[in-house]
């Protein structure tokens, strides 16, 4: 009786036994100084770095042009390539200096003015210009060509309508569709804060992979997992404190991460709930240790969980949704996206962040990692349990 | 240097390696794994932006309008919804990407030949996509003005139809896409993949492997024999070396047969600037073993140098003309981006030693300071 009101809650041995397994496993990863030296920089360095780094845009991409008609015409539709999206890179003579600029990624796009543009322009006569894009990154290849469409579509139509008489005084005036853009949620296009976010979701992912799983492969390639085995814990009571302490630890690098460098640095809005936030990371840790722990058990030594971790830890970052489009994928594509935990937490992280909207939005996200959670550490234990039992 | 001992370092080492056989599976598999995969999902390409249409005009023109983006691959029509609230809730919850709201009187506008205006709604929490359903927003709506200005200004000045739509286009635009002229992504993307990979794999396998051996003790057998650090060096990384080289040929044969990527460049260039660059990144693995102590900090320190610096500043992803100068200075400062130069040039461009001679010699001087750093720092009489 006296022992209950003295150790308070913990002195339920089911309870202690947690408490004092999660100690040895903080103290064990904090006396890796190599590794925490890595892991503060993971949460600090490595997302300043990716968030003020890294720009998926295509800015002051360099473009020549191959000015074959040296008229006010032709210089007008050159000059309209500016900044941010293009940078006027000088004139090439001929098409074998415009190739040459090209192959040596001086230039990533030659814009091609045939001779008597000008002239022809003014009789009326439909002409064609030509811009050559170094399409090696189809990406930018495709913004470039895009926005050099639009620039000369723009160019075309005032050309028109000054000949046919239809300029008005604010513009051209005709039955134009013209969009408003709004942006949402972001609305400067700031990269910085899509790459923050998903630069720190994949920090969070690796860690709670890489952490618990190779923990529990230290135990059992050094034999030390034989000593705990003897003792009355249960393997729940085992695998359970190693999730818990890489679980505080990740968060605790999460928390330095947002307050330390995306919240001042970078103005990240975070207009939802911080504790919505760090619930469910902490749900998205536990589900994921729960596939490295997973790894772990099919894995008999460390090198092979190395290998292991790289085949779930590669997918789930690059197909999760932050890099390329769910929708964009094909079908059978979209249904491993949907079993990775990371693309649950991506909604909710951007979600939360970035649009503000709260568990009433999000329930289907934290039901499903949830759900796979419940089934990784349900395997991971059976398996244990199999292995040591 | 003992040939003799190299060679029969690097013959233990190779049967550690295969009696191993889940990690010998995995070494071979997981490149070839990765490769499949995203070569296969990793589509750059934004289609089938799901979208929704608030139609406040709801007349026929109203209607076509929005059929041009209902009809477009590059759109995934998902419905009309009542009015701008409903579209909040949508938009945050991921449901669509995109909104495009048709105000009342728009029919009655272009009737007159006035402008109309629309709005269209984006979430801007993926700036890159963004910026490419914006383009696809431009490029319909421009193409929906020139055929009113035709249709209107043929009515007016009483020409046919096609005459007048020459008259509001007196500019045409063509594009010719260079290098790659499908911008199929899956040729691009495909052989950076092989330098996305071999990125990976070879740090891994060879930091673990050598850390396995400071970790379980049996370096210390390595300590007290005749061997120097650099046969250990040597005959240790060999056949990690190999197994990644065999790899690298792998990922090239499902690059150019599976994928179909066209290869225009000179093999031997290709496969000698290969071996240096997995000589690198075994490099890389070296290195990384000789500083940490356990196999798991090795690990982490493996992926934290080698998987982030491989997918944000090697240029497969993101455009590196539009880096940072700070991040552009550390992608300057690793091997991943001469290597993709390099694939790229081979590859789509069919240029070789007289375009690319620097990329290789800064990766030869890379695999050179490597092994020298790794040789540096290994001792045969650690500290404590």
């Amino acid at each position: 009786m006296n022992n209950m009101t003295n150790g308070g809650l913990f002195s339920v041995p089911g309870l202690r036994r947690l408490r004092v397994m999660t100690q040895k496993e903080l103290l064990q990863l904090f006396r890796d100084v190599a590794l925490m030296v890595f892991f503060l920089y993971s949460f600090t360095g490595d997302i300043y770095l990716a968030a003020s780094g890294v720009s998926m845009q295509l800015k002051n991409a360099a473009i020549a042009t191959l000015d074959a008609d040296y008229s006010f015409a032709s210089r007008e539709l050159a000059s309209r390539f500016q900044p941010p999206y293009f940078q006027p890179a000088g004139s090439v003579a001929d098409a074998r200096q415009a190739i040459r600029r090209l192959d040596d990624g001086d230039v990533m796009a030659v814009l091609d003015v045939p001779p008597r543009f000008q002239e022809r322009l003014q009789r009326g006569e439909q002409v064609s210009v030509q811009l050559q894009v170094d399409t090696s990154n189809s990406v930018l290849g495709f913004l470039a060509s895009s926005y050099g469409a639009q620039i000369v579509g723009k160019y075309a139509l005032e050309a028109a309508a000054q000949r046919e008489g239809l300029a008005a005084a604010g513009g051209i005036a005709g039955p134009l569709v013209e969009a408003d853009t709004r942006v949402w949620y972001n609305p400067n296009q700031n990269d910085a804060w899509f790459m923050g976010i998903s630069e720190l979701l994949t920090v969070v992912t690796l860690f709670s992979i890489l952490l618990p799983a190779a923990a529990m492969v230290r135990e059992k390639e050094r034999g030390t997992i034989e000593q705990l085995m003897v003792t009355p814990l249960t393997s729940f009571q085992i695998l359970f404190p190693k999730v818990v302490a890489m679980t505080l630890v990740i968060l605790a690098g999460s928390a330095i991460a947002l307050f330390g460098v995306l919240g001042p640095l970078f103005q990240l809005p975070m207009r939802g709930s911080l504790v919505t936030f760090f619930l469910i990371t902490a749900l998205y840790v536990f589900t994921t240790a729960g596939l490295g722990l997973l790894a772990a058990t099919v894995a008999r030594n460390l090198a092979q969980v190395g290998m292991l971790t790289v085949v779930i830890l590669m997918p789930m970052l690059l197909l999760s949704g932050a890099w390329t489009p769910i929708e964009a994928m094909p079908p059978w594509m979209r249904g491993l996206a949907w079993i990775s935990p990371l693309h649950y937490f991506l909604d909710a992280a951007y979600g939360i962040l970035l649009k503000g909207v709260g568990l009433d939005l999000l329930w289907d996200s934290v039901l499903a990692m949830t759900g796979l959670g419940i089934i990784v550490f349900a395997a991971g234990m059976r398996r244990f349990g199999r292995q040591f039992g | 240097m003992n040939l003799q001992r190299i060679v029969a370092l690097a013959w233990k080492e190779w049967r550690e390696i295969i009696r191993d056989r889940l990690f010998f599976a995995l070494a071979f598999v997981v490149p070839a794994m990765l490769m499949l995969l995203f070569g296969f999902g990793l589509t750059l390409d934004v289609e089938n932006l799901p979208f929704a249409v608030v139609d406040y005009d709801k007349t026929a023109a109203s209607r076509d309008y929005a059929y041009r983006f209902i009809s477009s691959r590059y759109f995934a029509f998902q419905g009309y919804a009542a009015d701008e609230h409903d579209v909040d809730a949508l938009l945050a919850d991921n449901k669509v990407r995109m909104v495009l709201v048709i105000p009342p009187r728009f029919d009655e506008r272009l009737g007159r030949g006035e402008p109309a205006p629309v709005q269209v709604l984006i979430d801007g929490t993926f700036p890159e996509r963004t910026q490419t359903s914006m383009g696809y927003v431009a490029a319909i709506n421009s193409a929906v003005s020139l055929d009113n200005m035709a249709h209107a200004l043929s009515r007016v000045r009483g020409i046919p139809l096609p005459e007048a739509r020459q008259r509001v286009q007196p500019v045409k635009l063509e594009v010719r896409y260079l290098y790659n002229q499908s911008v199929k992504s899956i040729w691009s993307l495909a052989p950076k993949l092989i330098m996305l990979i071999m990125m990976l794999s070879p740090p891994f396998l060879t930091a673990v492997g050598v850390v396995r051996e400071k970790e379980s003790g049996s370096i210390f057998n390595i300590y007290s024999s005749t061997v120097s650090p650099g046969e250990f060096l040597l005959g240790k990384l060999a056949p990690y070396v190999a197994i990644s080289i065999a790899n690298a040929m792998f990922l090239w044969l499902l690059a150019t047969w599976l994928f179909g990527a066209p290869f225009k460049g000179d093999p031997l260039f290709f496969a000698f600037a290969t071996v240096l660059y997995v000589i690198c990144t075994t490099g890389i693995g070296l290195v990384i073993s000789m500083l940490v102590q356990t196999q798991v900090a090795a690990m982490i320190v493996a992926s934290i140098v080698s998987i982030i610096p491989a997918v944000l500043y090697s240029g497969v992803l993101l455009p590196l003309p539009s880096l940072s100068p700070a991040a552009s200075m550390l992608a300057h400062a690793l091997p991943p981006m001469y290597y993709t130069n390099i694939v790229v040039g081979c590859f789509l461009k069919a240029v070789s030693w007289h375009a690319l001679w620097l990329e290789v010699l800064v990766l030869a001087a890379y695999a050179v300071g490597l092994f020298g750093l790794g040789y540096l720092l290994f001792t045969k009489r650690p500290k404590s």
